[in-house]
């Protein structure tokens, strides 16, 4: 009888370790679609390097007629964690009125640019129907901008941003846009922000556009190379993947109690919890089937001695 | 909550092809098959498609064509011009010319113009990698150098203690200068700082799973906030 037990028994921790991969998939799936179905969100774990970023932010006095500059170099592969960072900063930018450009030197990026800020001034003015936030005044797109390390170096070294970068991206002359009208050189931009998930692309703004104060949002992949710059205060914010993003709109709603609660950060981010905790659960498991069994061979190999 | 646009309109469409493509990349999960091949060769072909149809939009037609061609200037109703033709932007086709030369690569007989090309970029590359990596590391290595004692702060002294003793095991076991000896002070170290960078590649390989898990919720979010209620409106 009992060898019988101790038969099924082991069966059961070999199936544990040997389970189908597929089956754990469905269980992700599950779990991830349960909090985004019912709209369950769950208050993000502070993080005080998104907190950095906020103050930075914060900090930038939008009368000072210097603008930021934001490098939104990602695209649908890495959207699910770059759009939402770049949404929350587009967002606390554009309340705050400090006037900012959006560019990119990654191809599938360009579409985004037209579209993400569009949306956030479309929600805004929907909140604030008083207020009105205009291309040319509030942001501009300087749009996709072939040859990385080059371009970016002549950025950098610009004596006037107007004849190299000439026009935006809809081919209006520079001249022509009020909000660029003091903007020269480096100088005239007081902040960096870059989001992707490409580390080149990181790497070549870090290398070559210096001077402006600078904050990254990286995707969760990045995060352990991106803490070697927060710490050495290469960059000064960082928004950690969704996470990230997450805790910064929970800043937001602090701040701006009237904001819409539709929140696609945070649900996200609950739903990415939930799936943590499956693949964790299903760790925890594998693992208990591998002690148990090896656990069950040396008492068999103690019993037959 | 986003809006559902009419059925069978432009709109509808695309939410359709989005959601499908989708899922037929998803049936790779169950096993690998043609409708995932499809689709996957789909995605190739038209991230590289834009990119070189971007390339052309927003660099080769505005920055090199128009100013060559004299069309960025402005004609007047008088039919004078805002600006004479500029003579000087003919130059642009000696870098355009010896740029094209890169496609002598398809040659056996003139593959070697294509090597000058690579030349060029290979040393702009070196030259400009010299200057970014000492730009990029001269900071973290002024980093590097920490106070094990931070006044008032235990903490902040640990954090220090903890990081150089990290950097100095993990570079030691990059340092093949020296014989090693078994259970010396050199192996030792190298030996700490395995198991700490075996840490760090733990750190890496979790976040790795995050980052996969976003791109999941991303995508189930958009089928079942967008997708399905357009399929089912």
């Amino acid at each position: 009888m009992s060898t019988v037990t101790e038969k099924k028994s082991r069966s059961w921790f070999e199936i544990l370790e040997t389970l189908d991969r597929r089956i754990i998939y469905l269980f992700v799936v599950v779990a991830l679609s349960i909090p985004i179905i019912y709209r369950v969100e769950m208050k993000p774990a502070p993080m005080g390097t998104a907190d950095d970023f906020y103050e930075a932010v914060e900090s930038l006095d939008p009368n000072s007629g210097k603008i930021v500059l934001i490098a939104a170099d990602w695209g649908p592969g890495t959207m699910a964690e770059n759009r939402p960072q770049t949404e929350v900063a587009i967002e606390h930018l554009l309340r705050r009125r400090q006037p900012f450009a959006l560019i990119t030197i990654y191809t599938l990026g360009a579409p985004f640019l037209e579209e993400v800020p569009k949306g956030i001034v479309k929600r805004l003015e929907k909140e604030m129907p008083d207020e009105k936030w205009e291309y040319g005044k509030d942001w501009v797109n300087f749009g996709y901008r072939p040859g990385g390390i080059l371009m970016i170096q002549g950025l950098a070294k610009a004596e006037d941003l107007h004849d190299v970068l000439r026009a935006d991206a809809t081919e209006t002359p520079l001249a022509d846009i009020p909000m660029m009208e003091g903007v020269h050189t480096i100088e005239d931009i007081s902040m960096f922000m870059e989001f992707t998930g490409l580390v080149g692309a990181f790497n070549a703004w870090v290398q070559f556009f210096r001077g402006p104060i600078f904050l990254h949002g990286c995707t969760s992949i990045t995060i352990p190379e991106a803490f070697i710059y927060y710490s050495s205060k290469q960059i000064i914010g960082l928004l950690e993947g969704l996470a990230g993003a997450a805790w910064y709109e929970t800043k937001l709603y602090e701040d701006y109690s009237e904001r819409d609660k539709e929140s696609l950060a945070l649900s996200t981010n609950t739903g990415l919890s939930f799936a943590q905790l499956v693949v964790l659960a299903f760790i925890l498991l594998g693992n208990v089937g591998v002690l148990m069994r090896a656990l069950s061979k040396t008492l068999s190999k103690k019993e037959s001695s | 909550m986003p809006e559902i646009p009419e059925y069978w309109s432009i709109g509808w469409w695309e939410i359709f092809l989005a959601g499908f493509s989708t899922l037929a990349i998803y049936t790779f999960l169950y096993k690998e098959n043609p409708l995932y091949r499809i689709f996957e060769h789909f995605y190739i072909g038209i991230a590289t498609a834009y990119g070189i149809i971007a390339t052309i939009r927003f660099f080769v037609w505005p920055e090199l064509l128009k100013p060559m061609l004299g069309l960025d200037r402005i004609e007047f109703p008088d039919g004078t011009m805002s600006e004479e033709y500029e003579n000087l932007y003919l130059l642009y086709l000696i870098p355009v010319c010896f740029g094209l030369l890169f496609y002598c690569i398809l040659t056996k007989r003139h593959k070697w113009l294509a090597e000058l090309v690579i030349g060029c970029q290979l040393g702009y590359a070196g030259g400009l990698a010299f200057k970014g990596t000492f730009s990029e590391l001269l900071p973290q290595l002024f980093d590097s150098f920490r106070s094990f004692y931070v006044p008032g702060s235990v903490a902040d002294s640990l954090t220090n203690i903890f990081f150089v003793v990290t950097l100095v095991t993990s570079l030691t076991y990059f340092f093949f200068t020296f014989k090693r000896v078994e259970g010396g002070v050199v192996e030792s170290a190298s030996s700490v700082g395995r198991w700490l960078m075996m840490g760090c590649f733990g750190a890496f390989f979790g976040s790795t799973i995050m980052a996969r898990m976003a791109l999941l919720v991303e995508r189930l979010e958009y089928l079942i906030h967008t997708w399905i209620p357009a399929m089912v409106s």
